[in-house]
């Protein structure tokens, strides 16, 4: 079944880059353009797999990732992994993954497969 | 604050008032004494028939009797007004010192109605001046590393997308791609990668300027450290052929963090690689000293001069040499190495020949520094204190004295200690008398920001050992 991944960057060339990438791979991709967006989204395509800028205008991530707690969350951020989790960014248990941007085409797609692939076996 | 000092000072003001109540006392036994004397021959020329023993022996009493109460009473009034004279100077001295320690928001409260007030007020004025600056400063400063680091956040944002697609076209998401497309996308990603290097470079240096650099602490096994890193690094030396010799202590586990270590040995070991003719050789080892673990890695490359090693640790600097191109790489690398070392109280340096190779070494102390300081790397002043140091030792030591700097700067050995060091070790050896090594001493804290020494005021002091006792204490 084709899984759903939900993009969510203010920066539109970002967002247009990771749908591509996860399109050729096999993937319906539905983006959002910040937190609140995000939200709405969620309720609308239930995806699988939601990937997470941090640093986005309107309402704080760190709020946005608190009202969703049954969807996989991997960041995508520019801010280090040992800041975010300074911020206590990651500690929720559906936060799975780190992203540091730029990010690396295959490595992004070697993990969201197995991301995926874990959600399927378990 | 130095009590010491302020007894040399208070010595030398007592002096100023004993002068002054001396003074005073001498004026007042010698006016009353004319007076009187002129008086007393006065009244006894007054008595025709002369006057009676008892009579003459009554009014000498008297007679100096008036003159020790004159003189006493002078001697009281001198004491007095010297010390309404020492007393503000005091108050000037005091506040001086303060401002040297760097405290500008001090301000003198001196109403004489005279020089000495006007004297105070202008510095008030100059103080605040100074405080003013001095504010700037700071300012620009904090700016400086706040430009560095939001700059970098935004340069590094229009990376992602790039690089996400010439990766895209590089890996046939938009189609085959002729050799020539490829080559040409080849070049693209390349220095797409150097300038996100830089960028992240940047970022580094905009932590360790702000003293944000992130220490993980932890328990960790150094010589398993090593041994990883070393590891890690074999891909890249492999390319060249060059063998990675490690040479580990058994070490303590102790409480580091491991990413730093690792990234400054890796940093060091690249630079290594790249230096380094193919075939060759690379030694890494780690030992365990008094107070910290001895880092080094040692190639048998290109080496580098003299001027190479001194300028090596500066941001941007790369060595000038045929296949430099080929090398990339940002020339920020060292720096950032120097400023993580550093910010642990940490020392990085440099030992090499031209022709034989390089011996890179850094120190980590055996206990973790949890107050991270700012270390700064760009546009720091290292550069003008290291060109008056340099004068100094030119005049103290004449034509060699260039030659023992660079030596010594090579050796990374140019903090107030190593230098005091140093030259005692050239009174030790009798190659500069005491006194001029005092004076070396004295000139060499000054350029370093150290507490002002002020020779000729030991000359006024009674304290005999005082010079060491004030040079001890710092």
């Amino acid at each position: 079944m084709q899984k759903t991944i939900l993009v969510v960057d203010d920066e539109p060339d970002i967002r247009q880059s990771v749908k591509m990438i996860l399109e050729v791979n096999g993937y319906k991709v539905v983006t959002a353009v910040d937190g609140d967006d995000c939200l709405k989204k969620v309720h609308e395509v239930k995806p699988d797999l939601i990937l997470l800028d941090i640093m986005m205008p309107g309402t704080p991530v760190d709020d946005i990732v608190k009202q969703i707690t049954d969807i996989k969350i991997a960041f995508m951020s520019v801010v280090r992994i040992s800041d975010a989790r300074k911020r206590g960014l990651c500690t929720q248990g559906n936060i799975v993954d780190f992203f540091q941007k730029p990010f690396n085409v295959s490595d992004l797609i070697d993990r969201v497969e197995l991301i995926l692939d874990e959600e399927e076996q378990g | 604050m130095n009590t010491e000092k302020f007894d040399i000072k208070k010595f030398i003001l007592s002096k100023i008032n004993r002068k002054l109540t001396l003074l005073f006392l001498i004026v007042g036994l010698i006016a009353p004494t004319i007076a009187i004397y002129y008086f007393y021959n006065i009244s006894v020329s007054s008595f025709p028939e002369g006057m009676s023993g008892e009579q003459g022996l009554l009014l000498k009493t008297i007679t100096v009797m008036i003159i020790t109460l004159i003189a006493i009473n002078a001697a009281i009034i001198g004491f007095f007004m010297s010390r309404s004279i020492s007393k503000p100077i005091k108050e000037l001295y005091n506040a001086t010192r303060e401002v040297e320690t760097g405290k500008y928001d001090i301000r003198l409260d001196i109403k004489t109605c005279d020089e000495i007030e006007e004297l105070a007020q202008a510095f008030n004025r100059t103080t605040a001046a100074q405080q003013r600056l001095e504010e700037e400063r700071k300012e620009i400063d904090s700016a400086k590393t706040e430009f560095l680091s939001i700059t970098s956040h935004e340069l590094r944002s229009p990376m992602t997308p790039m690089k996400a697609q010439l990766q895209m076209l590089e890996e046939g998401y938009f189609g085959k791609l002729s050799k020539k497309q490829k080559d040409s996308l080849g070049i693209v990603i390349r220095n797409a990668d150097r300038l996100d290097k830089i960028i992240v470079d940047f970022l580094d240096i905009s932590r360790i300027e702000a003293a944000r650099l992130k220490f993980n602490f932890q328990d960790t096994d150094i010589a398993q450290l090593v041994k990883d890193t070393a590891k890690f690094m074999e891909g890249f030396a492999k390319e060249k052929n060059i063998e990675l010799v490690v040479n580990v202590d058994e070490l303590p586990i102790i409480e580091v963090d491991p990413d730093r270590v690792s990234q400054v040995t890796r940093n060091l070991i690249n630079n290594a690689i790249k230096f380094s003719a193919e075939n060759s050789k690379i030694e890494i080892t780690a030992e365990l000293k008094k107070e910290y673990v001895l880092f080094s890695v040692r190639d048998y490359g290109c080496g580098l001069t003299s001027e190479n090693q001194i300028r090596i640790f500066e941001p941007f600097y790369q060595v000038e040499n045929s296949n430099r191109r080929k090398h990339g790489g940002t020339g920020l690398g060292l720096a950032i190495c120097r400023g993580i070392v550093e910010s642990q109280n940490g020392k990085i340096w440099v030992e090499s020949k031209p022709g034989k190779g390089c011996k890179f070494s850094f120190t980590i102390p055996l206990k973790p520094v949890r107050q991270i300081k700012p270390i700064k790397i760009l546009f720091s002043h290292k550069g003008t204190i290291e060109r008056k140091l340099r004068e100094e030792f030119k005049t103290m030591l004449g034509p060699l004295g260039a030659g023992e700097f660079d030596e010594l700067k090579s050796k990374n050995a140019l903090s107030r200690d190593d230098l005091v060091e140093y030259i005692d070790s050239l009174t030790d050896q009798y190659i500069i008398p005491e006194e001029r090594g005092l004076d070396f001493k004295n000139r060499i804290e000054r350029i370093l920001g150290y507490e002002k020494e002020v020779i000729n005021e030991k000359e006024d002091t009674p304290f005999d050992n005082l010079g060491d006792e004030v040079l001890g204490r710092n």
